[in-house]
């Protein structure tokens, strides 16, 4: 077993170099790696800066305030109001989509590319892999919710103004604080964001369709959002994965409450975790048999 | 394709049936309640007027303002709960510049939504409208005449004792007798405690056609006939409104009569 | 090291569905040696690979790689294996670099240099720095082995290396097998082509439907070879059929396409042509239909015999 001379491999080593296990970090660097060689990921983040300026300056432009969603009455005559609306406006369908397009297409996309076997072959476990997957589908939900905030209540102090904001007491809100508070509330729209991205996680192992794993927590979405506004199925309500969106509003109140804020992260987190673990028992229990 | 279908149908079903046994279970359990409602609407209604006094160069206090509300959802017989479109508020406040009419207060249409935020639309009359002239003689927004508001969905529950009588109001504009000279009087008796009680007397060219007892439930409408005929060549027809229970009219109502 | 199996499979089975993929399938490769499974498209060859790289979970059956088991050990099975599975795949908004690059992350790293060397050794150095999106088949071919080589394994697992590719491709893939194999490398190799595997292999598995139909060195494989067939094309084959009548220990039957072919032993055959030649019926053509491996080869994994074998097979249950 020593007779390689000529050949670059050079095998039978007892201490062969492929015994070394990659370190936790290894898989998730070739994860972000991956997604920042994507064309869609960098659209999604440039759409997710120039969107609100757009819809800013045109909501801004317009003779008539929008006055059928909360704030909206005075969308164009005060900044902070114009960013909360865009706010309620992105937790309709418009976060769910940011986050499934990474996650809904993050393990999709290895049946896409048949690469599951490829990777998998190599010294790394499904759980290390999909722990990086569900790490970097959360991480760029991160991103793109701030770069997204930013956008929004950057532009909205820029074009429309920063002028005191009334809240959802009636309460008139001096401008320093209203900033503190508009950002507080797009903060929140972290846990049921996650909580979508864990669905589009789910979505993506279980369908092996990108275009499934990406729309599909959309259209859920959308339904939960419409179950939401029905009266009479109301018990239902702290369930739905959209009710977080709407814990924000407590900020906005005088007195102050947020019991649906904590209300909110529980139902996102065990949202996330049960998706998450289907998700998981999903991928590890399946023959990779394409590709 | 077909293993898609069956798991996307189980899902909904189990969805379906996980959701009518939580809806099942846990009965009529909203979040949207009359006192939460009437704490809410008092305290924004309160700081937006204060605002909207601003504008106008006065210099108020929500709490001189005293304001009450009274809320209720779609009539007597429905229990005050559940978002809906169909929400009434009566709310009471103390301007020197802005007199309450008779009944004390002024009366608000709501659509509360379920994630317990509303919209308000108050009475022009007493509050304005859409927009307004400020100080500085510029037109604005009048941040009264329609506005939003959220209450807690945990917020203090108990009910605030808040009541205001019905308003009875006479909703015919005209008499009209039928061949028989039987002639009938439309009133409605709006949002409050305990409806309408009491009597209207009518009187026709100075003869007096007898007096109807009223006794209506809130947001009810009822037709008194007349129980006299009303005579051949009377012109008009003047009620005149005793109420034992509500508020009504404080000086006698005329109504043309109209030849059938 | 080495009197450690590189492979211990034993009692294999996996089902899929109502299909029995693969169907109580045992195979041993000891270290350094050159094996082969063999069998036609839908043999179970690819399963099982599978199974030894654990993308696929048998139903039954142990499989032990290095001496290390799925059970016991994990990914950690895989210390040490190489290898791609069908078609290699990569992602194509990357360049083969990166994707190198990114395979020896989930590798934990490799030593400086190997990266060059391992696409020198498969000659595409000029194209690493091109998205593999553009590649041909064969580049990725190529591409498949560098990242397979990249892991520095002891064994090295090739799935129909050579498939698809054009004939300079195939030449150039099974000469270098056939240097990593002369390296010292255990080399476990499917394909779907005799010739290949009677090149390159020491041992073979034959397999048919999900089952072992044979089982032992291609040595003994040849020995087993049936009696070649030739394909005889004549001025009046009416009259050599008659005349093949005089010839028991031949078989010669018309072939579809206006031919005869003849089967036996080769002094037999010699016997019968100079007869014909004799007998004033001039030859056309005279072709060996296949070689005996081959012949072989179609005998084990087909269920429609050939009309041209008239010997029993009974080697279905052959033993190492």
């Amino acid at each position: 077993m020593s007779t390689a001379t000529t050949a670059p491999v050079t095998p039978g080593d007892t201490t062969s170099r492929t015994d070394r296990r990659p370190g936790l970090l290894a898989p998730l660097r070739w994860e972000v790696r991956k997604l920042r060689a994507q064309y869609r990921a960098k659209a999604v983040l440039i759409g997710a800066v120039l969107l609100p300026i757009i819809v800013v300056v045109v909501i801004h432009g317009q003779s008539r305030p929008p006055k059928d969603t909360l704030f909206g009455r005075f969308a164009t005559v005060n900044g902070y109001a114009i960013a909360l609306l865009v706010l309620g406006f992105a937790a309709q369908w418009v976060l769910p989509l940011l986050t499934a397009v990474v996650a809904g297409d993050i393990f999709a996309s290895e049946d896409q590319h048949g690469t599951w076997k490829t990777v998998l072959t190599r010294s790394t476990s499904r759980g290390s892999l999909f722990a990086a997957k569900a790490v970097t589908a959360a991480g760029f939900a991160v991103l793109v919710l701030v770069v997204l905030a930013a956008a929004t209540i950057a532009s909205s102090l820029l074009v429309v103004g920063h002028q005191p904001l009334i809240g959802l007491s009636g309460q008139t809100i001096p401008a320093a604080e209203a900033l503190r508070l508009v950002a507080l509330s797009w903060a929140t729209m972290l846990p049921p964001m996650l909580g979508f991205t864990c669905l589009a996680i789910l979505l993506s192992v279980w369908s092996r369709n990108p275009a499934v794993g990406i729309a599909a927590p959309v259209v859920i979405g959308m339904v939960m959002q419409l179950v939401g506004a029905l009266g009479g199925v109301e018990p239902i309500r702290p369930f739905l994965l959209t009710t977080p969106f709407e814990a924000w509003h407590g900020l906005l109140a005088d007195p102050r409450f947020t019991g649906p804020l904590t209300d909110g992260l529980l139902t996102s987190a065990v949202w996330c975790a049960v998706c998450l673990g289907a998700a998981f028992v999903l991928l590890r229990r399946r023959d990779i048999t394409g590709g | 394709m077909r293993r898609t279908i069956l798991v996307v149908l189980a899902a909904l079903v189990a969805v379906i049936a996980l959701g009518s046994a939580v809806v099942a279970t846990s009965g009529d359990s909203s979040t949207v309640t009359r006192p939460r409602l009437e704490r809410s609407l008092t305290t924004t209604f309160a700081n937006l007027y204060v605002d909207q006094a601003r504008i106008e160069g006065r210099d108020i206090t929500a709490s001189s303002l005293h304001a009450t509300s009274m809320c209720d959802k779609a009539g007597a017989e429905n229990k005050d709960v559940g978002p809906g479109g169909d929400w009434v508020c009566l709310v009471s406040w103390t301007d020197p510049e802005v007199p309450m009419p008779p009944e004390g207060y002024g009366k608000f249409e709501l659509n509360v939504h379920s994630n317990d935020c509303y919209t308000a639309g108050g009475p022009s009359k007493l509050t304005g409208f859409l927009t307004m002239t400020d100080a500085h003689g510029r037109e604005v927004t009048n941040p009264v005449f329609e506005f939003d508001g959220c209450f807690d969905p945990n917020g203090d529950d108990t009910p605030t004792g808040i009541v205001f009588p019905s308003l009875l109001s006479v909703a015919s504009t005209t008499v009209t007798p039928d061949a028989d000279g039987k002639a009938g009087l439309q009133v409605t008796c709006g949002t409050g405690e305990k409806g309408c009680a009491g009597t209207v007397v009518a009187v026709a060219g100075g003869q007096e056609l007898g007096s109807m007892p009223i006794d209506l439930a809130e947001e009810a409408t009822a037709t008194l006939p007349l129980p006299t005929a009303v005579p051949p060549g009377a012109t008009e027809v003047t009620f005149t409104v005793h109420l034992t229970t509500g508020a009504g009219p404080t000086s006698p109502v005329t109504l043309p009569v109209q030849a059938p | 090291m080495s009197d450690l199996l590189a492979v211990d499979a034993t009692g294999v089975t996996k089902t899929f569905g109502a299909v029995r993929a693969v169907d109580d399938v045992s195979v041993r490769v000891a270290a350094g040696e050159v094996y082969g499974v063999l069998g036609p498209n839908g043999a179970g060859k690819t399963t099982f690979l599978r199974m030894l790289f654990g993308l696929i979970r048998p139903d039954a059956g142990t499989i032990s790689v290095l001496g290390k088991t799925w059970d016991d050990d994990g990914v950690g099975v895989l210390d040490g294996v190489g290898g791609f599975i069908e078609s290699p795949r990569f992602y194509p908004y990357l360049t083969g670099r990166q994707n190198l690059e990114g395979l020896a992350l989930l590798d934990g790293g490799v030593r400086p240099g190997l990266l060059e060397e391992v696409l020198a050794l498969v000659e595409m150095t000029d194209r690493a720095d091109q998205k593999v999106g553009g590649y041909s088949y064969g580049m990725r071919q190529r591409l498949g082995v560098a990242a397979s080589l990249l892991r520095e394994p002891r064994l090295l697992v090739l799935d129909e290396p050579a498939n698809g590719l054009d004939p300079a491709g195939i030449r150039d893939m099974r000469a270098l097998v056939k240097r990593l194999a002369a390296s010292g490398l255990t080399v476990l190799l499917s394909s779907h082509d005799m010739d290949e595997v009677e090149e390159i292999c020491d041992n073979v598995t034959i397999m048919k439907r999900g089952t072992v139909a044979f089982h032992g060195t291609i040595s003994e494989l040849r020995t087993m070879a049936p009696d070649p067939g030739y394909l005889l094309a004549t001025t009046d084959d009416t009259r050599a059929l008659a005349l093949a009548e005089e010839h028991p220990a031949l078989q010669v039957v018309r072939d579809p396409e206006a031919a005869l072919v003849v089967t036996g032993r080769r002094e037999d055959v010699s016997t019968f042509v100079s007869g014909l030649v004799r007998a004033g019926i001039d030859l056309l053509a005279f072709n060996p239909t296949q070689t005996p491996l081959e012949a072989l080869f179609f005998m084990l994994t087909d269920d429609s015999t050939h009309q041209t074998l008239d010997r029993p097979v009974e080697l279905t249950k052959a033993a190492r």
